[in-house]
């Protein structure tokens, strides 16, 4: 089997093993929920996922090197804090307050990035650090206190094309370049590659080090994203938003297949595992379903989606044995 | 030697973080002098808005009064961390202070080590989530509850809803998190208001007091159900996710929102009529009301008893 061939062989399989997963859930919530299969049920949970869709990509890509970033709902909430006291307290205009946002979660993720490579560290451990610190500096800047701003920013996410809100929109986008970069990029090759094995990627004359650093970058760029994005929504900058989300974003990713050990994973699935964890949210709560019961079945769903995953890639590498 | 230098700068910075850490402390009363009583202000989360005016306003309070008492002020992470405030109050024993005000993040859990602060001297003054009454009996402990009457407030809220009703309407409510007395207490509160205008409730879902976590459960509620006519929220952070969620069901005006504790946030909002109405407990003053009532009980020697603080409505005014 030629490389190209079992190329599409696992996209084939992947895509099929997530689309049974969504295709199981929507088929169950359907007969369950009135209301479920209806446009403005989708329409509604796709306006409500972009912030996750965001982080999520950004998961991926570190998880992918190998690393981890827990600090991921920190960041959202600091930047976001920044981006509510810019704009409401100093009065700045969105031009000026949206790169001062995406400029603090950048720099989060550099400060990671760098003290991951400085010392060798443990990435669990280093965005740990950030996850504690980054929320004190926000309950610091807010007082506390939930922010409102007010229409000035929450027409950011009235605008849409049809029903479809702009955010939405953008959190496509970004899967879409996420992807390509992955798949397509030298970069992306790299991350691959440092994942699977950093030895041999340094060897082979990859600068480890910058490709690092520059992956939690990326990731605090897109929490900050994420951050303009929720703080859009509610019109406001909440001190805790965000708190959580490093888990659930793992766990939307790891559905998608992506492997925890590094060197393999994909944009798109994790894209996937945003919308599974987001139906499955919203089919029970429609239906009623009480808090404890919630919990055991989404517990429950994401290690199954893994097991599945687990049956997926050994379908993949059979073929290749047998070569 | 360049290892060493790197390795004496990281313990440099970490003692400057450590005394700019203390200094903060020393100016919220750590200074205890002898002859003034001592309080310890014992608190969940001060990440909360609601917990953190609370704290403010004890604060405040202290520094108005300063030649009355001495307040040390603690909380914990999040409103989980039961295990953690233990400790607080073991170290508040160890301490030696004369009165503990304490907000427990647990209505049980914190009743045997409050005991052992009782037993030490030291009157327990409980505020803002009262102690299990069955768990103080089995160990014995009086520790008088000085608060407000969250079921009575969130019958005042749903009774102003229910103005705007007619019998036989449905709605929905957001709850607290699962196991907050307060929580329960507001959800009995609105369950009593709307029974008694005759409204349906047709779901009732936990929304953890979150702002996104609301949006999502109340967008769901109106999916299922289509045809309610108002969201009641057992606190304002909720509301302002719920007010979102009608707005994108393209229910503006069709769906009324209430909530309860009348923060900064949720102003604008009441102006705007897109919260119909909250509940105010006087939040920078319930601890306030905790102190004074442990300083009386320092001085006279009063016995405890259990002692209610207002709570306003807030409603919206056209």
């Amino acid at each position: 089997m030629g490389r190209s061939d079992q190329h599409n062989m696992k996209w084939l399989t992947d895509v099929l093993g997530m689309g049974a997963v969504l295709a199981v859930l929507i088929a169950f919530f359907g007969l369950k929920c009135e209301n479920f299969l209806t446009p403005t049920n989708f329409l509604g949970i796709a306006n409500q996922i972009p912030a996750a869709i965001l982080i999520a990509v950004g998961m991926t890509l570190v998880l992918i090197t190998g690393g981890i970033d827990l600090s991921v709902g920190s960041v959202v909430g600091l930047s976001g804090a920044v981006l509510g006291l810019a704009v409401h307290q100093f009065g700045l205009p969105l031009a000026l307050a949206i790169p001062m946002c995406l400029g603090v979660g950048a720099l989060c993720g550099l400060i990671n990035g760098l003290v991951v490579v400085r010392w060798s560290l443990p990435p669990f451990i280093v965005t740990l650090g950030m996850l504690e610190a980054a929320r004190g500096v926000t309950f610091m800047l807010t007082e506390s206190r939930t922010i409102y701003i007010g229409s000035k920013i929450g027409n950011i996410a009235s605008v849409g094309i049809g029903n479809v809100s702009s955010l939405f929109i953008m959190a496509v986008i970004t899967v879409a370049v996420g992807h390509l970069l992955l798949n397509k990029s030298a970069f992306g090759r790299h991350l691959i590659a440092l994942g699977s094995n950093e030895q041999a990627a340094y060897l082979s004359g990859i600068r480890t080090s910058r490709v690092k650093v520059l992956v939690y970058v990326l990731s605090g760029l897109l929490c900050a994203l994420a951050a303009v994005v929720i703080t859009a929504r509610f019109a406001s900058a909440n001190p805790n938003a965000g708190s959580g989300f490093e888990l659930e974003a793992i766990a939307a990713v790891v559905i998608g297949g992506t492997s925890l050990m590094g060197g393999r994973g994909s944009v798109v699935n994790s894209f996937f595992g945003v919308v599974i964890i987001a139906l499955l949210g919203s089919g029970l709560a429609q239906m009623g379903t009480e808090e404890a019961t919630k919990r055991m079945i989404t517990g429950c769903v994401i290690v199954l989606a893994v097991i599945l995953d687990y049956y997926r890639s050994r379908l993949m590498v059979r073929p290749e044995a047998s070569r | 030697m360049r290892i060493l230098k790197h390795a004496s700068i990281i313990v440099l910075a970490l003692a400057v973080l450590l005394a700019a850490g203390c200094s903060k402390q020393t100016n919220q009363g750590t200074q205890l002098s002898a002859d003034k009583p001592k309080i310890a202000l014992v608190m969940k989360s001060l990440a909360n808005e609601f917990f953190k005016t609370m704290a403010d306003g004890a604060e405040a309070y202290q520094k108005e009064h300063a030649s009355e008492f001495d307040l040390v002020v603690n909380g914990i992470k999040d409103e989980l961390d039961v295990n953690k405030q233990v400790e607080l109050v073991e170290q508040m024993i160890a301490q030696g202070v004369n009165a503990i005000v304490i907000a427990p993040a647990d209505s049980k859990a914190l009743v045997s080590v409050c005991k052992k602060a009782s037993d030490a001297g030291i009157i327990v003054v409980n505020i803002d989530n009262k102690f299990d009454s069955g768990a103080l009996k089995e160990a014995g402990l009086t520790a008088p509850f000085v608060g407000p009457d969250n079921r009575k407030g969130a019958k005042l809220v749903g009774d102003e809803l229910a103005k705007h009703l007619k019998a036989g309407d449905k709605v929905a409510i957001l709850e607290g998190a699962p196991n907050a007395f307060n929580g329960d207490q507001r959800k009995l509160g609105f369950e009593e208001a709307m029974k008694a205008a005759g409204i349906k409730i047709v779901a009732s879902q936990t929304a953890y007091w979150e702002t996104d976590k609301a949006n999502e459960i109340a967008r769901d509620i109106i999916t299922a159900n289509p045809d309610i006519k108002a969201l009641l929220c057992a606190n304002d952070s909720m509301a302002l996710g719920a007010v979102k969620a009608v707005e994108e069901a393209g229910k503006a005006g069709k769906i009324a929102v209430v909530g309860y504790d009348n923060i900064s946030a949720a102003q604008q909002l009441l102006q705007e009529g897109k919260i119909l109405a909250t509940a105010d407990q006087h939040a920078d003053q319930l601890a306030v009301y905790g102190i004074q009532y442990a300083l009386e009980m320092l001085e006279k020697g009063a016995a405890p008893a259990d002692k209610e603080t207002p709570v306003d409505l807030v409603n919206f005014v056209k």
